[in-house]
């Protein structure tokens, strides 16, 4: 699956984007690392248009002014929304773009359809501390760091990208104001965990199943943080019957056998 | 006629009413769970004192409203608690167990019980589908397979091989084999016509465990006995199994009133997400609108369906009342019927323990000595 790489005039400033697949959009928020077009993502693709806009700040990609923290950026991945797929999307988020997807919900909620969150940042409750550290956040992200070889971004890039994030994240490991807003998100979500994450820890898993109103928890076995990179097919497994099927996704079919 | 005490094994004081699908597991207390099963056991134990001719269990999953994923577990227990008494396991769910295994455990059953396993070969209501990730659409067709090959465990002279559509073994020889020869006394579900028909053809006992109307019921009677007869034999009324919620008191009045609470609880709490998970099956674009409406889940709604305790006795779905009105229902069910096999099941919902208990005391008392000689 080619994707291609396009440019739109937000209100803040350019933003690139890229585009592949046909059917029904999905609107994918990348994690901290960039816009890698994984295997997930690729395998998105095979059934629905997928579109990835690059966050600024990432990639190479300049920043917008006045876009300064995680409700700036789901506010300006609804102006993309609305401005390039015009209706709403189903809305997936890996780690710092589940962050994103799930304020996008909270604050947009007409203009969100399902929500995939791969374990989402910003909800590290329990989080171990001795996680942060530079060489620690690196190690926790792949219990299969092979499987990243072929996406990774190089150093200068790698290093621009923690950069971002941090600029973003400003400290916050959790966002009380998105605690508070979890409540009121109508989108029905399916929470994606790896069986091996202590990035995001699992009570972040345990507080959004108990939390939103509708929401289903999966864990992927044999998987850290990065779940999808770990374990793509596992992952395609569950999230394509649950953007096609909605609730009805825990009724085994043997149409995604 | 003959009479089976059952017991769903519920749990009782369930908050409120669940919001979702399956029922979030938070609210269980394992310390006041272990005193609840041995109450439960003590129940089904007392039965056999109570003149029941069989105990009856059963295999629920992911539901406040039966306790026992594996009834078999409760059932060793009763092959050395009660002596005479049959023990029927109604049952395990065949689509979503391994037959070798269930072959297994029913023959230990049999075994251990002297020859007194009923084996019931269930096919599940939907949510177990759910929860045991089965394809809904393939449960009638997994079930007949297991059915088969679990009697070919019990009655093959020498170990053999099975290619399934479902299930696959290279060579099978169980230990142990089962007493009753050819093999136990199999029970299965005849709710709807299909079920009926399989039923028959396999010439189990048919258990109808929910009725919403007494006319379908009788129709699935009627079809039984008529695929019986095409395929060469002839039921008696002992293959007739009606089962129905039971609660008999001192008087009408009272069992009318602890009934309709504890039914209130049953279907409104426990229950509610059974229904959710219908909807959710439906959605999935299982079963067409009339599977559904055969379904265990639909026929619930049905019975549920702001009805009265009397129009719920109306209809056949419940028997409750005093001693003298439950005899008057149970020949009811043996002449509209002809049922000789009618499985109560009195441990409904939150109804009190020693309810149930003074329930069974009236029943050996006050009832049995008007019905048994149906």
């Amino acid at each position: 699956m080619t994707f291609e790489r396009h440019q739109v005039a937000l209100y803040t400033g350019e933003l690139s984007y890229f585009v592949a697949g046909e059917g029904e959009p999905l609107l994918y928020l990348h994690p901290a690392g960039g816009a890698m077009l994984t295997e997930l993502v690729q395998g998105l693709a095979q059934f629905r248009k997928v579109y990835v806009p690059i966050l600024p700040g990432f990639d190479g990609t300049p920043r917008h002014a006045g876009v300064d923290s995680i409700v700036d950026l789901a506010n300006l991945a609804a102006e993309f929304a609305a401005l390039v797929i015009g209706e709403a999307p189903d809305v997936m988020g890996a780690s710092f773009g589940g962050w994103i997807a799930l304020w996008m919900a909270a604050l947009h909620p007409k203009g969100v359809g399902r929500l995939v969150l791969e374990a989402p940042a910003g909800l590290r409750f329990g989080m171990d501390e001795s996680s942060l550290t530079p060489e620690a956040a690196r190690a926790n992200l792949f219990a299969h760091p092979q499987k990243a070889a072929a996406i990774a971004p190089t150093r200068e890039t790698a290093i621009a990208n923690g950069e971002a994030f941090r600029a973003y994240a400003d400290g916050v490991f959790v966002d009380a104001a998105l605690v508070e807003a979890l409540p009121t998100i109508q989108s029905h979500a399916l929470v994606l965990m790896g069986t091996l994450d202590v990035t995001v820890p699992v009570e972040t898993g345990w507080t959004l199943t108990a939390t939103l109103p509708h929401v289903n928890l999966s864990y992927v076995y044999d998987a850290a943080h990065a779940a999808q990179v770990d374990q793509p097919a596992a992952c395609l497994r569950i999230i394509r019957p649950f953007l096609e099927k909605g609730a009805a996704f825990i009724v085994a079919s043997r149409e995604y056998a | 006629m003959k009479f089976g005490f059952f017991n769903l094994m519920p749990w009782p004081g369930y908050p409120e009413p669940p919001r979702v699908y399956p029922t979030p597991n938070k609210d269980y207390d394992p310390i006041k769970g272990q005193k609840l099963y041995h109450d439960y056991i003590d129940l089904l134990v007392h039965a056999e004192a109570c003149g029941f001719d069989w105990i009856g269990c059963n295999e629920h999953h992911f539901s406040p409203y039966g306790l026992m994923p594996n009834c078999n577990l409760i059932g060793s227990i009763l092959t050395r608690e009660t002596k005479v008494s049959k023990l029927a396991m109604i049952g395990n769910l065949l689509p979503l167990s391994n037959p070798i295994r269930v072959a297994e455990e029913y023959a230990m059953l049999d075994v251990m019980s002297g020859g007194r396993l009923i084996a019931g070969f269930m096919r599940g209501v939907p949510h177990e589908y759910i929860a045991y990730n089965s394809p809904p659409g393939e449960s009638r067709a997994r079930q007949k397979e297991a059915a088969q090959l679990i009697i070919k465990c019990w009655t093959e002279p020498e170990p053999f091989g099975w290619e399934g559509e479902f299930f696959q073994f290279k060579s099978v020889s169980i230990w142990p084999r089962p007493i009753q020869k050819p093999y136990p006394t199999i029970l299965m579900s005849a709710s709807n016509e299909e079920s009926a028909v399989f039923a028959a053809e396999s010439k189990a006992i048919m258990a109808m465990g929910l009725i919403s109307d007494i006319g379908v019921a009788r129709n699935n009677v009627d079809i039984y006995h008529e695929t019986a007869k095409s395929n060469g034999w002839v039921p008696d009324i002992d293959h007739v199994m009606m089962g129905a919620s039971t609660c008999i008191c001192e008087t009408d009045e009272e069992a009318h009133e602890v009934f309709a609470q504890a039914l209130d609880y049953f279907h409104g709490t426990l229950m509610k997400p059974t229904l959710d998970a219908l909807k959710l099956v439906l959605q999935a674009g299982y079963f067409n609108a009339q599977k559904a409406g055969a379904s265990y889940d639909n026929r619930l709604d049905k019975v549920t369906a702001k009805k009265t305790i009397q129009e719920m006795i109306d209809a056949g779905s419940i028997i409750c009342g005093s001693p003298e009105s439950v005899v008057k229902q149970i020949k009811r069910f043996r002449d509209e019927l002809g049922a000789g096999r009618l499985n109560m099941s009195m441990q409904i919902g939150d109804l009190p323990i020693p309810v149930v208990r003074k329930g069974m005391d009236l029943f050996r008392d006050r009832v049995l000595p008007h019905v048994r000689d149906l």
